[in-house]
């Protein structure tokens, strides 16, 4: 009885399409991570790191990864189109944010902007996954440093990990991944994205 | 430039025929824009059914051009330019804020259109070089360009009279189509 239940709510799940998104500064990586999501989990071949410019808009990439289907924004970082964000927080169920991990003259800018992030009502109980990015580069610093020097206060009620990862040479990408897939499935915040949804579609 | 970037794009398709639409209201700089990036010769057209569309045929894209709003009752016959359409450039006057609103809701009408729904959305904040002129993070609120989930979108600050900004606004546009579009 228990695994019908369990084989009903595994289907349920896997009808759930999850929106992602990727936030951080200009120049944090986002881009390319998506590029590496793309070329990781999908056939299709990302863009190269070189071909990548900044962002001025939405890039979309969708993928299936531990049997859930993910569409991820990646939206501009720049300063003055970070006032979007906001816009699609309502439906998003996590939030990526990237660090470059070997910028230190951009973490206060950076731990700025997801403090605000965080702040924001829209979002409350999305799972949050902190990319300390480009550990390729030399000087990179780890995901603890990073970790110490956001000093993050007020996390204690939403799910959160900190992860290295190199979206150059995918280093990481998928624990973190599979770490953000498994905590959505059972975030409450998604229920009530799907209640919200299940509501809309009877009007 | 303007050659090497449209070989660029023709190799994306291959031998398809792809469909750019370039529209927005009138006098946004459509056509300008078109001459800018000196593609071939612009032909215009103005059918029975009664309205202009310009066309630039290079390889087996087409560009095409027209004005939106205006007279309704020639909208339905829009829809014989939607099909392959890979990507909409949308061309705003930046300068003209009293018609946003109405650029706006042009705008998202079209995005309503079934056979429209894979392209991906280039907007062109042009007019950069007149006074008041509204920069890119402005316009993208006052077209409310958020409201687009489910395709990919970029918005470049253009000049079509100085040739600024077009480029790279194209080079977005092949990177995305190349890239697996929306």
């Amino acid at each position: 009885m228990f695994s019908l239940f369990y084989g009903l709510w595994k289907y349920m799940l896997s009808k759930t399409e999850f929106h992602v998104l990727i936030l951080g500064i200009d120049k944090a990586g986002k881009t390319t991570l998506l590029e590496k999501l793309k070329s990781i989990y999908s056939k299709m071949e990302g863009l190269p790191p070189d071909r990548i410019v900044p962002t001025v808009g939405l890039n979309i990439g969708r993928i299936e990864a531990a049997n859930a289907k993910l569409v991820f924004w990646d939206l501009g970082g720049q300063v003055g189109l970070r006032t979007i964000w906001e816009k699609y927080y309502e439906e998003a169920h996590a939030i990526i944010y990237v660090i470059d991990a070997s910028s230190p003259s951009s973490f206060e800018d950076a731990k700025s902007a997801l403090e605000k992030v965080l702040r924001h009502e829209d979002l409350r109980g999305a799972p949050l996954l902190i990319l300390a990015n480009k550990q390729d580069l030399p000087g990179s610093i780890s995901a603890e440093d990073v970790a110490r020097y956001l000093d993050l206060k007020e996390l204690d009620e939403r799910l959160y990990m900190f992860q290295a990862v190199s979206s150059y040479d995918g280093t990481g990408i998928k624990f973190g991944i599979d770490w953000l897939v498994e905590v959505m499935e059972r975030s409450k915040r998604t229920e009530i994205l799907r209640v919200r949804a299940g509501a809309a579609g009877h009007v | 430039m303007g050659i090497l970037f449209t070989r660029m794009l023709s190799s994306l398709f291959g031998n398809r025929e792809a469909r750019i639409l370039v529209l927005g209201l009138d006098n946004a700089g459509k056509t300008t824009i078109l001459y800018r990036l000196q593609m071939g010769e612009v032909v215009s057209t103005i059918p029975t059914i009664g309205f202009n569309v310009e066309t630039v045929q290079y390889n087996n894209i087409k560009f095409q051009v027209w004005d939106l709003g205006g007279q309704t009752s020639i909208r339905p016959y829009w829809r014989c330019y939607f099909p392959n359409t890979q990507a909409i450039i949308y061309v705003v006057d930046s300068s003209d804020t009293e018609r946003l609103v109405t650029a706006k809701e042009e705008f998202h009408a079209i995005l309503e259109e079934d056979e429209l729904k894979g392209a991906v959305v280039l907007v062109y904040a042009n007019k950069q070089d007149l006074p008041g002129a509204l920069d890119d993070a402005a316009i993208t609120e006052s077209l409310e360009l958020h409201k687009i989930k489910n395709r990919q979108w970029a918005i470049f600050k253009t000049s079509a009279i100085k040739g600024e900004g077009l480029f790279e606004g194209l080079d977005w546009l092949s990177n995305t189509l190349k890239s697996g579009g929306s």
